[in-house]
């Protein structure tokens, strides 16, 4: 292997043709290319912050923690209109469905059973209709007999606030309006229902 | 146990990779022999140590070691073995590791073929290349171990993704990998030239070859990957402008751009910045596509499982912007221009033009494929940035790209004569006005017009230059014209291998104007025996079967293609793949018929009551069949400009570079 | 003369291509086969409306290439509304109004979107202008040729023996 004797001069290939630069402005030049220089790195440096921020996002929305209940306000397909506000001093059971979505079959009779005992306890349920068409909803709806107010989430406005991955999903609030619990998937278990009642009740 | 010892093997890597950056970085600058020397074995070790390990991987998933969580996650017992070695690249830790066996073999080929050129910027280039190793080694042994244990031997694995088991998703990611890794290898070389500040016209040849092989590998990965779309995914088309897809096109975007300015470089010794420039971008776009496939910041279909590996990332684009940022500002007045332009109707103002459209379409890409992140963090927000806004901001852009290409080599260099303008012009534009002109009256559709009225006028150009070339040699050398072709391949192979690549461009852009302007399709469902026409074909159903593999059960429904006069021309077989691990993740195969007019795709969407009827999607896909043939010139083009001649060696060492000792 | 001329119509004529082609390009985009409402909508009409949809569950999955439950309820209501006699632009405006721009496969002309499409436009533009302005400051400061020892030498620039010898063979063919 040829060495490279240490401490040797560079070879320099040409005599630098341009060692003095051209007299003219090259102070106000600098000041140029330095501003152009910042405002490349500055573009860059937003960039990489703003993935930053995204990481940390969908890294938020796999651990969300509780917090308070975003607000949302929908229609039902009865036709009235029902916003979370209203319903302070009452648990709120936020459950979002869609009709076809095979795992939220299998938590729809018990919602529906759990609803009409609670109904008089100040428990209130609702279901927000993720990304759905009204024949097929109605028609699920009523396959289960479902009574509390269900309505379309248009442009998928609560599911943003709520930070939903998939359906099903179901959200505990209690009457101050903070999220008690979180459970993805559908809820199978009577007791486990009653646990997360438990914490909801006014 | 053994798996343990793979372990081991990364985390020595990754020490002796951060040795040997130093030594490379201190080396080149102090020019301490035994420093580089250091580097040098380092890079040589570093390789070895990786290649264990991997090798090691691949003894896991070929011998079911289930224990290994990566062998459980992504093989199975019933796997054939073909897929059990794929399956090294099918896994998050697995494909990184597969990065690093890569990038580490580039390093070590690289060190080996220069350790006795460049030896002043060799030590910098070994440095950045660990530098990469470190980076992907920190995050083997740190965030993604492949050789992480389950803690028991589970009986069997989970499977591998049933869409990565077919022959395509075998070679199109390593061709991907050879092309996405082997951009570090010019990255490095710029940073070197920039640390040493040996910033002649020397590294510039080595650093095009050494550019000009990831390129084919990248070209070749995407049109692969486009094959693959095309075969398996039955949608009828072939690229949807997904994050991971743009991921991998970006860099060759900025790859090509820099391929075309590196020859103003050499020629007029100007857009020096700008090239370094550019082969930092693409460098940062490698970077910047890996950390996207695998981080979850953008929604893909192909997307890896989400793991920590994101902040890594980020840190190091962090350490990739700001150091290389500080290095090209220290350096900037080094980096002057040397010859102007003289002309506007210069093959150097059409260079110019090039490298501008190629960054606009970059960064309309990359602006398009980052948006709906902005969005939905500025506004919340989720909107969908699809084919529609990809095609109507770049279409045009890549229209006017194609023109260029035409127009470039019929330019002189410096000026362009209004004699010669008119004897170059000529043909080519008749050409173009004559096919235009047909689609116009065979099919009225104002972008086809144009499109393939400057395709025919591009080809048109390559095969005039080639007419050129090949009688030039007929007077001189009175060669026959089969010899004469072989021996401008041989003596000039960057010219005319380029022009290859053109001919190759021009006929994918042919397929892609025909496929996404003339396409037919349409829905059937038949019971055996009926019929469905659709453009002057007639498809019949004749049965589906059933077909037992190790791990899947395949139905195939055979559909006899008849054509207008009533024969029967071809069978297709489309099919569907049920999985045994997987049953409600089915993968299709297209039945596909191939002509260079048009292609006829059969889709099996589904049967009913076991194939007593059966549903198909039907596309009839005009010219799609040129994108294949056109990547095939590609290739053969890259690699006839890129052939090392040794008599040319000679001529290449130009003494603008004085060593201390010769070659 | 004809230099000075040609540099300016160069880049005037690649933006009216460019301009022209923009604008012929959403002319373009509609003209995917109009769908004739009939009392029974066929697959094909169906899917005629579906190409111009984007699943809104998947990322990038055209709504015809779809094969979610989902996707089937909502070509199911494309080819309900096709029967009722609905146009195309009505039933993509339903769609919108459901699901919200996601369907749409690219960014809605309103508000924060607008940057989506302009940018991408400026940066073509501003890139250009830039670009041209250099080319011109350096055509209008020729440095003596050869200034520059071992770079590239004054004659039309050829780094081969081959090379040269090519263009020799050229222009005495030519």
């Amino acid at each position: 292997m040829t060495e490279l004797r240490a401490g040797q001069p560079l070879p320099e290939s040409l005599p630098d043709p341009e060692a003095a630069p051209a007299g003219a402005a090259p102070q106000k030049n600098r000041g140029a290319v330095r501003a152009w220089q910042g405002v490349f790195v500055l573009i860059l440096l937003v960039f990489i912050i703003l993935l930053a921020a995204r990481l940390v996002q969908t890294h938020q929305t796999e651990q969300r923690t509780s917090g308070v209940a975003p607000a949302f306000t929908f229609t039902t397909f009865d036709g009235e209109t029902i916003s979370l506000a209203d319903l302070s001093g009452k648990g709120v059971v936020l459950n979002f469905w869609a009709s076809w979505c095979d795992p939220c079959r299998d938590e729809a009779a018990l919602l529906e059973q759990t609803w009409q005992q609670e109904k008089e306890h100040d428990i209130v349920f609702l279901g927000l209709d993720y990304l759905d068409q009204e024949p097929a909803a109605k028609a699920y709806l009523a396959e289960f007999g479902i009574t509390y107010p269900n309505g379309p989430d248009l442009q998928s406005a609560a599911a943003r606030r709520y930070g939903i991955k998939g359906v099903p999903e179901t959200f505990f609030i209690d009457p101050t309006g903070k999220i008690t619990d979180i459970v993805i998937g559908p809820i199978v278990s009577m007791a486990k229902m009653d646990e997360y009642l438990a914490k909801i009740r006014p | 146990m053994i798996f343990d010892i793979g372990y081991l093997i990364l985390i020595a890597g990754m020490v002796l990779s951060a040795f040997g950056i130093i030594a490379g970085f201190w080396g080149g600058r102090t020019r301490n022999t035994k420093l580089v020397q250091s580097s040098f074995r380092a890079v040589y070790a570093v390789a070895a140590l990786v290649v264990a390990a991997t090798l090691l991987l691949w003894y896991g998933l070929l011998f079911d070691h289930f224990e290994l969580n990566y062998v459980w996650n992504h093989s199975e017992r019933a796997l054939p073995v073909f897929y059990k070695f794929s399956s090294l690249w099918g896994g998050q830790a697995g494909s990184l590791l597969f990065w690093c066996f890569l990038l580490s073999g580039y390093s070590a080929i690289v060190a080996f073929a220069n350790r006795k050129r460049h030896q002043v910027i060799m030590p910098y280039v070994n440095g950045v290349m660990l530098a990469t190793s470190l980076f992907f080694l920190v995050l083997l042994v740190f965030a993604a171990n492949p050789f992480k244990r389950v803690g028991f031997v589970p009986p069997d694995g989970q499977g591998l993704n049933p869409l990565l088991q077919n022959y395509w998703m075998v070679i199109h990611p390593v061709m991907l990998y050879l092309g996405y890794v082997g951009m570090a290898v010019p990255f490095a070389f710029a940073v070197g030239a920039l640390m040493s500040k040996k910033l002649d016209n020397e590294w510039v040849r080595t650093v095009r070859r050494w550019t000009l092989v990831p390129w084919m590998f990248l070209s070749a990965g995407i049109i692969m990957g486009s094959q693959w779309a095309y075969m398996e995914l039955g949608w009828g088309g072939y690229w949807a402008w997904d994050a991971v897809e743009n991921a991998s096109f970006l860099p060759w975007l900025t790859g090509t751009a820099f391929l075309h300015s590196i020859i103003i470089q050499e020629q007029r010794g100007i857009l020096k910045v700008w090239n370094v420039v550019l082969i930092w971008l693409t460098y940062f776009l490698v970077i910047l596509g890996t950390f996207t496939t695998r981080s979850g910041v953008l929604e893909s279909v192909h997307s890896f499982a989400r793991s920590d590996v994101g902040p890594y990332f980020l840190g190091f684009l962090v350490i990739v912007v700001f150091g290389f940022m500080w290095l090209l500002f220290d350096r900037l007045p080094l980096l002057r221009s040397e010859q102007p332009i003289d002309s506007y109707t210069s093959r150097e103002a059409a260079f110019l033009a090039n490298n501008w459209l190629f960054t606009a379409i970059a960064f309309a890409t990359l602006w398009g494929t980052f948006f709906p992140m902005f969005s939905e963090i500025i506004t919340g927000d989720r909107i969908s940035v699809a084919a529609p806004f990809f095609n109507k901001v770049n279409g045009p852009l890549f229209l006017l790209l194609l023109l260029l290409m035409g127009i470039g080599p019929l330019l002189g260099w410096r000026h362009t004569s209004l004699a010669s303008f008119r004897k170059q012009f000529t043909f080519p534009v008749i050409a173009g006005l004559v096919v235009a002109l047909i689609v116009f009256v065979v099919a009225r559709s104002l972008y086809p017009i144009i499109g393939l009225g400057i395709c025919a006028f591009a080809a048109a150009t390559i095969v005039q230059e080639y007419v050129r070339g090949v009688m030039a040699r007929r007077t001189t050398n009175h060669e026959n014209v089969f010899v004469a072709m072989g021996q401008l391949w041989n003596r000039n192979g960057r010219r005319y291998g380029g022009y290859l690549v053109h001919l190759g461009i021009v006929m994918i852009s042919v397929a892609v104007i025909g496929n996404e302007f003339y396409q037919q399709t349409t829905n059937a469902t038949l019971a055996p025996g009926e019929t469905v026409k659709i453009a002057g074909y007639e498809l019949e159903f004749a049965g589906l079967e059933s077909n037992r593999q190790s791990n899947l059960t395949e139905y195939g429904a055979r559909v006899i293609v008849y054509d207008r006069n009533g024969n029967a021309i071809d069978t297709v077989v489309p099919k569907r793949n049920i999985y045994d691990r997987t049953p409600d993740q089915p993968t299709s195969e297209v039945g596909l018929r191939i002509s260079p007019i048009e292609d006829v795709y059969v889709v099996l969407n589904g049967w009913e009551n076991g194939g007593a009827t059966a549903t198909f999607t039907i596309f009839i896909n005009p010219l799609t069949a040129w994108l294949w043939a056109g990547g095939l010139v590609l290739v053969l083009g890259t690699i006839i400009a890129a052939w090392p001649h040794s008599t040319r060696r000679k001529t290449e060492n130009v003494p603008s570079v004085v060593y201390a000792t010769g070659d | 003369m004809f230099r000075q001329a040609v540099g300016w119509l160069i880049p005037l004529l690649a933006l009216l291509l460019l301009c022209g082609l923009w604008f012929v390009a959403p002319v373009q985009a509609q003209d995917a086969t109009p769908v004739a409402p009939v009392a029974t909508t066929s697959q094909d009409e169906v899917n005629s409306v579906a190409r111009q949809l984007w699943c809104p569950l998947c990322s990038g999955v055209r709504l015809d290439a779809c094969e979610l439950k989902a996707c089937d309820q909502m070509k199911d209501v494309i080819g309900q509304k096709l029967s009722a006699g609905e146009d195309v632009q009505s039933i993509k405006d339903y769609f919108l109004a459901q699901y919200g721009p996601q369907v749409l496969g690219e960014p809605p002309l309103e508000g924060f979107n607008w940057l989506a499409w302009l940018l991408p436009v400026a940066v073509l533009i501003g890139g250009g202008v830039f670009v041209w302005s250099r080319a011109r400051s350096m055509m209008r400061k020729p440095q003596p040729a050869g200034m520059a020892p071992g770079n590239s030498p004054a004659t039309p620039a050829v780094s081969d023996d081959y090379n040269q010898k090519l263009e020799e063979e050229l222009k005495h063919y030519d």
